[in-house]
Parts: structure tokens; sequence; C-alpha cells
């Protein structure tokens, strides 16, 4: 941090560079330093960034240096980064290239196609997130030549190419989500000089980025859990929408080696249930079947994970019951009040739409594999909870895709039905079902019972 | 007789290939070649076609006309003033899918898909389909993977355009039901020049997924201007005296199926919302 306010201060005292370059060179008994590398280049002292001018540059060899020269084919800046490659792709050898580069050449020649080429390299090694390597690509610009002197070089978008290229940077930053940092500021100031397109990509990346950083209300920790179950726990809590839901983990994965030698692993079923699920489940009435519908996806920023729900067709309207508010429930507040409150047209809060009615929701659980087998499983482990399962029908309606929520009337070729030891003879067919659908269910019955 | 009737149809055909002219003017997907058609030839005439659209756009008229002695936008004075809340669109049937478009990347040469149906029961609309990133190789184009459902532009009799009037409410209320992914809530409002074509409103629309639907109350203050896509720098509110249509659109870069059920969109007014503006719309050319 230190270098960086350094850096802010010569930039805001206004210093030209031959100054800041004779301010540089007085340490050293006042002699211009002339020196040769490899290639017999001069290398002048002014034109660096004054960190890189108090080390000497060092010689860094470059194997395939003398080859090119040789053959003189044409050598395009992504070679750098695939000759790398071919070893290994991490961010030190990703930093390695760029100090390669940078130490190649004092003049930084073809830096505008290596920052392409490091952009569009970046992904793979894994780095695009990595806010301290855009701030080192940022560095292989060649500091203040770019910086507009005169109000002519002002007006007439000095350097565009450079420019561009220090958009684009910013761009790529923008479109992963990083907030870049006070370094990458200093950086460009000193590159392109206030007032350039490159500043005012960072003014609008600083003004518009912490206001939407929390605008999500259903935030998502990152990184996500890896772990299967604490994934499963994470998006059940999400999608209950009700903080006194309480999550049960009924099996958790392992691998069973069974007589023959064959290992069969089973998947870990996380169930959620809230108390006022369990209410709905237990005033459920026991003729109506319940159904178990899945699979249903969520997405968690980029990981889709699909949960399994056990639903039931809404009651119709002349089953429904009027709950009665028990006064001696609340001594403290009346439950009810029949108030006439003379409400005109102004202080209508309600929306004009028929309410949807799609059936209360009574649990939901997610698993790794979803089969029959497994959500019995957890049907079984609800029941220690909700007796009345016992005693209700469960129809499976397994549908592998995208799909919404099953209605009253349609009902789709998937069923198959749970055999459950207590059940009852009189499994009633659901009164709202079409007839196509009792045909098809009675044979099926049928062989459920002989079981 | 016959004369009247050439006549209208001409103007119809007029007004036909104006539409055209200026759509050609629009996107041209690179690497399509131009179309060299004259503007008459691409309309397709057709007698009994003529005719329907006469009876219809003559309907229209008579209603508009005899609205007015009802009151302002063809309800009760004292309606149209104490209205607290509107239903905008309701999704109840296959008719309330006729006044939504939908379209995805593959119109620049991209791999989405986007489909639109009726819901449950014909009591909500499903949006859904598959997103796919990969950019279209055309050499242009460098980000893809998008998909966006918007309503048609409301229109009067002769198809002229009607505008939308919700200057007395000041929140967007949405019932939906999504699948945890974020979208993006655009409102097109009516401009004066060409460069404001592509202007929109917008702001983010985060569903929370689960089997349970989701009320989303966005004000109007907190749309943000952005042209193409690309936040403006001056801002200024969206005013809500002539809105042309609101659009969804998806674009976060997660490939995969997606799916969104919409129950109702309305706007409400809420009292306790006093907030004109939630962004600064401050000057420019700043001090560094």
């Amino acid at each position: 941090m230190k270098c960086s306010r350094f850096l802010l201060q010569l930039v805001r005292s206004g210093r030209t560079a031959a100054q800041r370059g004779s301010l540089l060179l007085s340490p050293s008994s006042g002699q211009l330093i002339v020196q040769h590398n490899q290639q017999q280049q001069v290398l002048r002292q002014f034109r660096c960034s004054p960190a890189s001018a108090k080390s000497q540059p060092e010689h860094v060899r470059f194997v395939n240096d003398d080859d090119t020269k040789k053959t003189k084919s044409l050598v395009t800046q992504e070679d750098l980064f695939e000759q790398v490659a071919k070893e290994s792709k991490t961010k030190a050898t990703f930093n390695q290239v760029i100090d390669v580069f940078t130490k190649r050449d004092i003049r930084r020649r073809g830096h505008v196609e290596f920052i392409y080429a490091a952009l569009k390299k970046m992904p793979e090694f894994g780095v695009e997130r990595d806010l301290t390597v855009y701030n080192k690509l940022l560095d292989v610009f060649p500091k203040e030549v770019f910086v507009p002197r005169n109000f002519i070089q002002r007006m007439f978008n000095h350097y565009p190419r450079q420019q561009e290229c220090g958009v684009q940077v910013l761009e790529q930053m923008e479109s992963y989500g990083i907030m870049p940092n006070i370094e990458t500021k200093v950086l460009l100031v000193q590159i392109f000089g206030e007032k350039s397109h490159p500043i005012r990509k960072y003014q609008r990346i600083m003004y518009w980025f912490p206001k939407f950083k929390h605008v999500n209300p259903f935030p998502i920790p990152q990184p996500l859990p890896e772990d299967a179950v604490d994934l499963a726990v994470l998006s059940l809590t999400r999608i209950a929408n009700d903080l006194d839901a309480k999550t049960t983990v009924y099996q958790l994965p392992f691998t069973d080696i069974t007589e023959s030698g064959e290992e069969i692993s089973f998947p870990h079923i996380v169930g959620i249930q809230s108390p006022n699920q369990m209410e709905l489940l237990a005033k459920h009435n026991p003729n109506r079947p319940v159904f178990v519908e899945g699979p249903f996806p969520l997405w968690l920023k980029k990981t889709c994970v699909y949960y399994y729900i056990l639903r039931a067709d809404p009651t119709p309207p002349e089953e429904k019951e009027e709950e009665v508010y028990d006064p001696e429930r609340c001594f403290y507040y009346p439950l009810q009040l029949d108030l006439d409150l003379d409400r005109d047209l102004g202080d209508e809060e309600n929306f004009d739409v028929d309410d949807l009615d799609e059936g209360p929701v009574f649990a939901m659980c997610m698993t790794s594999r979803g089969d029959q087998a497994t959500l019995n499983q957890w049907i079984s482990g609800l029941q220690q909870n909700n007796p009345i399962l016992g005693r209700i029908p469960t129809l499976f309606r397994l549908d592998a895709g995208t799909r919404e929520l099953e209605g009253v009337a349609d009902t789709e070729a998937g069923h198959s039905h749970r055999p459950h030891p207590q059940s009852q003879r009189e499994d009633g067919p659901p009164a709202e079902d079409p007839e196509v659908a009792v045909e098809e269910e009675k044979p099926r019955r049928s062989q459920g019972m002989k079981q | 007789m016959q004369l009247i009737a050439k006549l209208i149809k001409m103007n119809l055909i007029a007004k036909l290939t104006f539409n055209q002219a200026l759509t050609q003017m629009g996107y041209r997907r690179p690497g399509q070649p131009r179309e060299d058609k004259p503007p008459w030839w691409r309309v397709k005439f057709d007698f009994s076609k003529g005719l329907k659209g006469m009876k219809r756009h003559f309907t229209l008229l008579k209603e508009e006309f005899f609205a007015q002695f009802v009151g302002p936008m063809g309800k009760p004075i004292i309606e149209h003033m104490l209205e607290q809340n509107q239903v905008l669109w309701e999704f109840r049937g296959p008719h309330s899918l006729q006044e939504w478009t939908i379209s995805c990347d593959r119109e620049i040469g991209g791999k989405s898909e986007v489909y639109l149906k009726v819901g449950r029961n014909n009591e909500t609309c499903l949006l859904y389909g598959t997103l796919c990133s990969d950019p279209p190789k055309d050499g242009e184009t460098r980000y893809s993977g998008y998909c966006t459902m918007r309503a048609k532009q409301p229109l009067a009799s002769f198809d002229r355009k009607r505008y939308h009037d919700w200057s007395s409410f000041n929140t967007l209320h949405l019932r939906i039901r999504g699948d945890g992914r974020p979208w993006m809530i655009n409102v097109i409002a009516e401009t004066y020049y060409t460069h404001q074509k592509d202007d929109m409103y917008s702001y983010f629309l985060y569903t929370r997924g689960g089997p349970y639907w989701q009320d989303v109350k966005i004000p109007f203050s907190k749309f943000f201007l952005a042209h193409r896509g690309r936040v403006q720098d001056d801002q200024h509110e969206l005013w809500l005296d002539k809105i042309n249509a609101i659009g969804f659109t998806l674009g976060d870069k997660a490939d995969g199926p997606f799916q969104l059920e919409i129950d109702f969109i309305g706007v409400c007014k809420d009292y306790a919302h006093t907030e004109d503006f939630a962004y600064e719309k401050y000057k420019r050319n700043p001090e560094v």
C-alpha cells in the first residue's frame, strides 16, 4: 500500500516525466545510465514506472527467443501461453508469463495483443476472478506514454487502441463481478491519465457495483458448501419460506458391499417440514390421496439441485370447513374482529384476482437418486412425526424434465402406487380425477393390492 | 363502394409497409444477406382477411368512442382517481398468451430455446426453456445466452399505439414462482427521439425457487435507465404516464433448463413509499 500511496503522491504533484527522471537519476551521480541487454537495446531509465526503476532489470532468458529469430515465422502472443500451458495451468505460471513479457522489452512492443491474449486465456488458467492478476496485467502497459499532454491530444481520443484495451480489461472484470481496488485506480491514472475512457469505466463500476451488491433478498453463500447434505439443507431452508421449518437428515450417503461383492451406494435423504405443514397434514382427509411429485429444479448460482414435494389436491369447496377461532386461545387481544370499517374504493388493498388454490404442500425433500425406493424411505421417515401418513394412499408422480406443480384436473401417466401395509380397503378414487385416470388406476391398484 | 374499399385497403397497406420498412432497418444477423425486395412485394393481399380486419378496427373505434362518455381510460372517473391496485396481465387461459412475445438468442445464432405455454388448469403461464451461453461463431458476437418475454404494445383501432398510464401508482407487484434464477424486469417507456429507441428501465427480479408462490413488489423509483444493456450515466426516474411494454429477461451465465411461472402482474400504490428516485442524477465529468 505504501508503494501505491507514493505513486499517487507523484501523480498529484503533477511533475513531468523528465523531471521525475532527473529526480531518480540524481542519486546515481547525475549520469544517464546506459545499459545494454542481450538484444543490444539501450535501456533508458525514464518511461518506466518509478517502482521498477529502483531495481535493475533482470535478464530473463526465455527459451524460444533465439529460435524465433532464426525461423522468422509468425509468432502470436498466445503462443507464450500455450507453451506454458503444456506444463501446468496455475496462477504462478500465468504470472510468470506476464513477467517474461514485461522484462523482455522495455518498450513493451505488442502489449495490446498480449493483453488481449492474456484476457482470453485467463479462464483456462483459472485466474479470472483474481484481482491481483488483473492489476498485474494492467501493469504491462507502459506508464505515462498514453497520458495526453495538451488540449489537442485530450480532444482527439489519445491512443484509442490502448484505451480500448484498458476498457476491455475492466469489462472482463465487470462481467465476472470483481470489484477493482485502489491499486487499479492508481495504475489506470498513471497509464491513461485522468478523464480517459478506462478511468470513466472504472468510475462507473465503482458507482454501480456497491449499489447492486446486496440487492438479492435471498442471498446465496459464496462459496457453496461442497458436501451434498449441507447443500441440501441450505436449499431446503431456502425454499421452505418458513423460519420454523425443521430439516431432518434421514440418511447419510454411504456405500454398502453386499455378499456378492457388489458395491451399492445409498444416496442421502434430507427432508424438511414446518409445524404449519404438520398441522395441515394432520387435518388432511385420509380418503384423499397425497402425491409425491418431482423432481423440480432449483438453481443456486450455477448449480442445479432437485427437490421432491409431498402435496395433496385442494379440498373441494363442499368439504371445506370454516375454522372457528377459540376465543379462549388468546386473552391479550381478540382473534376475530367484526368491525364495520366503511371502506370505499380508495382503501382497497387487495388485487382483484382469483386466489389460486393449488393444494397444500406437506413436506419437501432432496435426494441424489430420486427413485421410488428412496422416496419410500423418506415417507416412512416422515411417518414417524405424522402418523396419519400410514392411512393415506400415496401416489408417486415422478417425471424427468422441467415441470410445474400438478393441478387438480390433469393427471399424467407416470403413476405408481405405493403398497402400504396398513391400508384399508376403502381407497376411494379421488373425486376430481377424470374417468380416464380412474381407469388407468384401477388395474394398477389391484396389482398393488395383490402384493 | 368499391372505391372506398380500395382506398381503405391502400391505407392499410401503406401502414403495413411503413412498419415493415422500419423493422428492416433494425437488427440484421451478421452473415445474413440483405433483403432486396421492394416493400410492396412483402404484403400478402387477401380479401376476407381484409374484411375481418376492417370489422375489428371499426368495432374498436366504436368502443373507444363510447368509452369517452364513461370516463377517462374507459373507467368512471371516481374509479380512475381512487384506484389503488390495478391488475394489468392476468394469465387465465390461452388468450392471455396472445399479448406476449418471446425471443431468445437463436436470433443472433445462439443455441438457447424458449417456450411459453399456459400452466396448470389454465391458471398461470409458464415460460420455460434452455439456456446455452456458447457465443455464435460469426466473429463479431462475444457473449450469448439470453431469453426474453415481452408484452406486445397495446394497440387502439387501426393499429395506433396506445400507452399504459400508471401515473397514479408507484409499485409493480408480481406473483411468480421461479427456480432460483435471477431475472431482470424491463419497462419500456415511450420516447421521442429515434436514438432512444432501445432505452429500457431495468431492475432485478430474484426468485427464491420452491413450490410456494412469491410476491414481488418493486417500486418504480428503483428502475435504472439502460440502453441496449449498458447502464447510462445520466439517470432519471421512470415516467409512468406513457408506458409501452414490460418484459422479463434471463441472462445469467448458467447453462441449463429454466422455468418461470407467472400468476399475475399488477401495479399498486404504496403510500409508505415516498422515494422519488434511488440513484443520484449526479454531474458528468466528476473530478477523479
